[in-house]
């Protein structure tokens, strides 16, 4: 699957990205996903809560994730989402679009021996 | 696809919307609960998670369309995956066991084969609309006699026909022979006259060129001519210049003005050139001569009804005008499509159920196959089902290895029917219309489909079920050798037998019918000796021999030409052969009786030169036959068949008596009185299975001049030989060139072969129902030896004990054979029972026997039990045969 490089696309493609390689430290519902965005980007990357479902639906209808119920910590039944092969070929490909577009993007804002 | 996903997929099996909701639920709620722990009420931190959340809503109603989509896309994926394997393993299962795949693609192949070129044929003739605009449309339009519909004269179609509103286009038809010499090659071919209308009628623009129109279409117009595309290509070569060229047809030039596209062939004369009709004054004024086929076209709106309507008054009308010519005159009408294709729709779908009952026959002996594999794979299913595949599952599996095999023998079906189609069209008798045309099309290809589908699910269904109810506990605890007691009595099996048996005793007792009766038709006496007679027709040109004097002086100069040929014995010349269809027919008054047409007797006439009835050996069997004599201002004369004499005359002596024919009386309004001087054998003139109609002999010497007219001066010369009939025809060519230079001899054919030809598509039919009636038994046979096979292979230790025990090879064989005998019986009583409703079907194609011939029926029930029990034998003595040492060490 083409990896979305058009500007428009690049926050859908972060929020995926950023779900991808939170899945990749293991099984997570969708709240455990939230709380752990909210901890690792110590909200300096604001996401909107409830725009994280489309985004875990559409990596499922993708097959980057699979999702099964299972019980959560506190025994109630909940969505519990894994990440496939395919998923972590993706977050691959993404991070090392974002490390060059990030590159690109770093040399032009912070011109070097500044 | 993943395990986890399919697992999740079967144990997810709310829906989208109840997985959403509960998803989202599930976030807030941990949301509130986080706050809450940090100290906010209850109800604000609902509130407060909520908020965070966004506008649930929207993102609610996203996921639920994007869940949709990816369910959709899982089913499909999951179908494609399982469907690839099922194929996969069928594939696999097919290659392992080559036995039972060659086996069953054979059966199957031929089967689906020969439906499939049945069908193109019953496509092709009676499915395929005419090749014109709304066919549906078009009527033919009779004269309505007591006897039965019959042509209509030129005054009743100008008057009666041609003023109905109903009709947006009529046409009056006459075919005949026209002699073609454009080259040095002189060549009779069949043409029609016809009226203007004609083109309108059947709606057909000409390929090239133009059609006549009704100003052409009058006495003294321009001598013009349409060809057929067929004329056209092979006299022609299919060249375009021929149009406005000039052709000598019957010794004057008509100009060639079109030519008809090759669709247009499908008339009943396949006639390959149309001339105007061009109807004369005097013509117009004739009411009584019933000599013109025709033919209408229905107006926008009209309907058949209102059309025949306006046909019953103006017939009554006419009847006010000519009381003495048109007394009874009334019309009829009939669709044209169910005139041409007529009697061969009952014969093909006839055919075309026998061939369906092969192919389920056929499928009855796969589905065994398949019973019998599946007991022997009865431990891979068990193994199946105990890893947690379903019924249905198992089942589609299952129906994935039918089809694949009824696709492959479909695929090889179709090549066979292909090659079946134009064996079909070669091999049928000529005359079926528009046959040469069945091909393999996208129609017999959807058929062909469809039957594909429909026999996979026939054989393999039932197998399949069954299949899926294995009892996985019984057949895994016998270790999975699935060949032992655990299966039950085979119920399905010899059901399955019983059915096949029947479906061969129809097919076969039908056939049975079909033989008997062409044994009856080979023993009917055709009236008439046909060895060694040889008959050809002659047609003088009218421009060349107009005179009727000329016209019998020449005929009777080409009688004596023949006569002298050596290896004639005698010659002599007729206007009719016997088994030739067509000639006139006029109605036959006796005296004494009012001379009113209700009293009239119609009769084939018969125009005779001496020495006739010696020649085509029928027998004159009181009185004298007709002699040289027999001349014009000698006593007016005519010799009756015996059936002519018994309706005229009952049963008293018709010597001597008189009859009124063919012609006004010398002062033109009394009735012309010929006396009777002989009774001939009644022929058959249509063909043995036709009874004969009564006929009348006149001397070519005293016919009226205008019946050359009638004849249109065309006689058969009829030879008797000595020797082989076609050894003369040479000579007899050389014989009459120097008599009627120009004037070929046509239709020559012994009479042998003119009886042969009536009979061709009888034989036809009786020589393919034999054929499928074989293949069913066949079949059937093979089916049976396969159950009783299977049970004595099933009983091995069984019998290997009863042996030991002491039994004899005669109890043994008893004991195998008696499980053939129930199936049997009942297949046969069932095919019996069967056979009496479907053999109606046949009751038209029946000659001398009922449909129901207890002959036949016993003798095909006896042969098929017998053929049956033996077939069960071959396995018994091998049962009987057996080691019991060795049948016991099998298990």
């Amino acid at each position: 699957m083409a990896s979305r490089s058009d500007a428009s696309g690049m926050l859908h493609g972060t929020l995926d990205a950023l779900i991808l390689k939170t899945l990749t430290w293991g099984v997570r519902h969708g709240y455990g996903i939230a709380r752990w965005l909210e901890e690792a980007t110590g909200d300096a990357v604001p996401i909107e809560e409830g725009s994280l479902y489309p985004a875990l639906y559409r990596l499922e209808r993708r097959g980057l994730i699979e999702a099964e119920w299972g019980l959560s910590e506190l025994g109630r039944k909940a969505k519990f989402y894994r990440i496939t092969a395919k998923g972590r070929r993706q977050l691959a490909a993404d991070t090392e679009e974002w490390t060059r577009f990030s590159a690109a993007v770093s040399k032009v804002l912070i011109p070097s021996g500044a | 696809m993943t395990f986890g996903r399919r697992l999740r997929s079967r144990i997810w099996r709310g829906s989208v919307e109840d997985e959403v909701d509960a998803e989202l639920g599930f976030h807030v709620e941990m949301r509130a609960r986080e706050l809450e722990a940090r100290g906010m009420s209850s109800a604000d931190a609902h509130e407060a998670a909520v908020r965070r959340f966004g506008n649930i809503e929207r993102v609610n109603a996203t996921c639920r369309s994007i869940g949709k989509q990816r369910d959709r896309g899982m089913r499909r994926t999951e179908f494609l995956t399982e469907l690839t394997q099922d194929l996969t393993f069928a594939a696999r299962q097919l290659v392992h066991h080559p036995g039972f795949t060659i086996v069953a693609l054979l059966t199957l192949s031929l089967g689906i084969g020969a439906t499939a070129a049945i069908f193109s044929a019953v496509q092709a003739v009676v499915l395929r609309p005419l090749p014109v605009p709304e066919p549906s449309r078009i009527l033919a339009v009779y004269t309505a006699f007591p006897q039965g519909r019959g042509s209509v004269s030129a005054g009743n179609f100008v008057d009666g026909i041609e003023p109905v509103s109903s009709f947006a286009a009529t046409t009056a038809i006459r075919y005949s022979s026209f002699n073609l010499a454009d080259t040095a090659q002189a060549e009779r071919i069949i043409g029609a006259q016809v009226t203007a209308g004609f083109f309108d009628v059947f709606g057909v623009v000409p390929a090239h060129g133009r059609v006549f129109t009704a100003g052409e279409d009058r006495p003294g117009g321009p001598k013009v001519v349409v060809l057929s595309h067929r004329l056209w290509n092979r006299r022609f070569g299919a060249n375009p210049s021929v149009l406005e060229t000039q052709v000598r047809l019957g010794g004057q030039p008509y100009e060639v003005i079109g030519v008809m596209p090759a669709t247009f062939d499908f008339t009943a004369q396949t006639e390959e050139l149309w001339v105007p009709m061009a109807f004369t004054p005097e013509r117009k004024a004739m009411h009584d001569e019933h000599q013109y086929q025709v033919y209408a076209r229905l107006a926008s709106g009209a309907t058949s009804e209102r059309a025949l309507a306006e046909l019953h008054r103006n017939a009554e009308s006419i009847r006010v005008r000519y009381p003495k010519e048109a007394a009874e005159l009334d019309f009829a009408v009939a669709k044209v499509m169910d005139e041409l294709v007529g009697d061969y729709r009952r014969r093909l779908f006839t055919l075309l159920g026998a061939v369906g009952l092969v192919m389920l026959i056929a499928c009855g002996n796969i589905a065994n196959l398949l019973l019998a594999r599946a007991t022997a794979r009865s431990g891979e299913l068990a193994i199946r089902v105990a890893l947690g595949a379903g019924r249905g599952r198992i089942i589609r599996q299952l129906l994935t290895e039918s089809l694949l095999l009824a696709t492959l023998a479909g695929a090889a079906g179709i090549a066979l029917a292909s090659w079946g189609v134009q064996a079909l069209t070669a091999a049928a008798p000529p005359g079926v219309p528009r046959l040469e045309q069945a091909s393999i099309n996208p129609l017999v290809l959807t058929f062909t489909a469809v039957i594909v589908i429909a026999s996979a699910i026939v054989f393999g269904l039932a197998p399949a079920v069954r299949a899926s109810r294995t009892d996985v506990q019984g057949v895994l605890k016998e270790g999975g050798r699935g060949m032992g007691a655990g299966v039950a009595k085979d119920r399905l099996r010899t059901a399955v037998i019983v059915g096949e048996l029947a479906l061969a005793l129809v097919l076969l007792i039908g056939a049975g019918l079909l033989i008997r009766s062409a044994m009856a038709l080979e023993r009917v006496s055709p009236g008439f000796d046909a060895s060694h007679v040889l008959a050809a027709r002659l047609s003088l040109p009218p421009t060349d021999y107009k005179a009727p004097e000329r016209v019998l002086q020449t005929f009777e100069q080409v009688a004596a030409a023949a006569s002298a040929v050596p290896g004639v014995r005698s010659a002599s010349l007729t206007s009719q052969v016997p088994m030739g269809p067509g000639g006139n027919g006029n109605g036959l008054i006796p005296e004494g009786k009012p001379f009113d047409i209700k009293n009239s007797i119609q009769s084939r006439l018969r125009i005779v030169t001496p020495g006739y009835f010696d020649t085509m050996g029928i027998s004159v069997v009181r009185g004298r036959a007709l002699n040289a004599e027999d001349r014009r201002g000698a006593l007016k004369v005519m010799v009756v068949s015996e059936s002519l004499a018994r309706a005229l005359f009952a049963d008293s002596d018709p010597i001597g008596r008189r009859v009124a024919c063919c012609e006004p009386g010398p002062d033109g309004k009394s009735p012309d009185y010929k006396t009777v001087v002989g009774v001939a054998a009644d022929t058959r003139w249509r063909g043995p299975a036709e009874p004969p109609s009564p006929e009348f002999y006149l001397p070519a010497a005293q016919i009226p001049a205008n019946a050359w007219d009638w004849i249109q001066r065309t006689l058969y010369v009829t030879v008797r030989t000595t020797g082989d009939p076609a050894t003369v025809i040479n000579p007899l060519r050389s014989a009459l060139a120097p008599i009627v230079p120009g004037v070929p001899l046509f239709d020559i054919r012994t009479m042998e072969q003119r009886i042969g030809a009536s009979l061709q598509t009888a034989r036809f039919n009786t020589l393919l129902l034999t054929i499928l009636g074989g293949l069913g038994v066949v079949l059937a046979i093979v089916g049976i030896y396969g159950v009783i096979a299977y049970f004595v292979t099933r009983r091995t230790r069984e019998i290997g004990v009863r042996i030991a025990l002491g039994a004899t090879r005669r109890d043994v064989i008893a004991l195998v054979v008696r499980q053939a005998v129930w199936p049997v019986g009942l297949g046969v009583a069932a095919g019996l029972i069967a056979s009496v409703m479907a053999t109606r079907l046949l009751r038209n194609q029946l000659f001398g026997i009922g449909p129901n011939d207890p002959m036949t029926f016993a003798g095909v029930a006896v042969a098929v039990t017998l053929v049956a029990l033996t077939a069960s034998f071959v396995p018994a003595l091998r049962a009987a045969g057996s080691d019991p040492t060795d049948a016991l060490r099998t298990q």
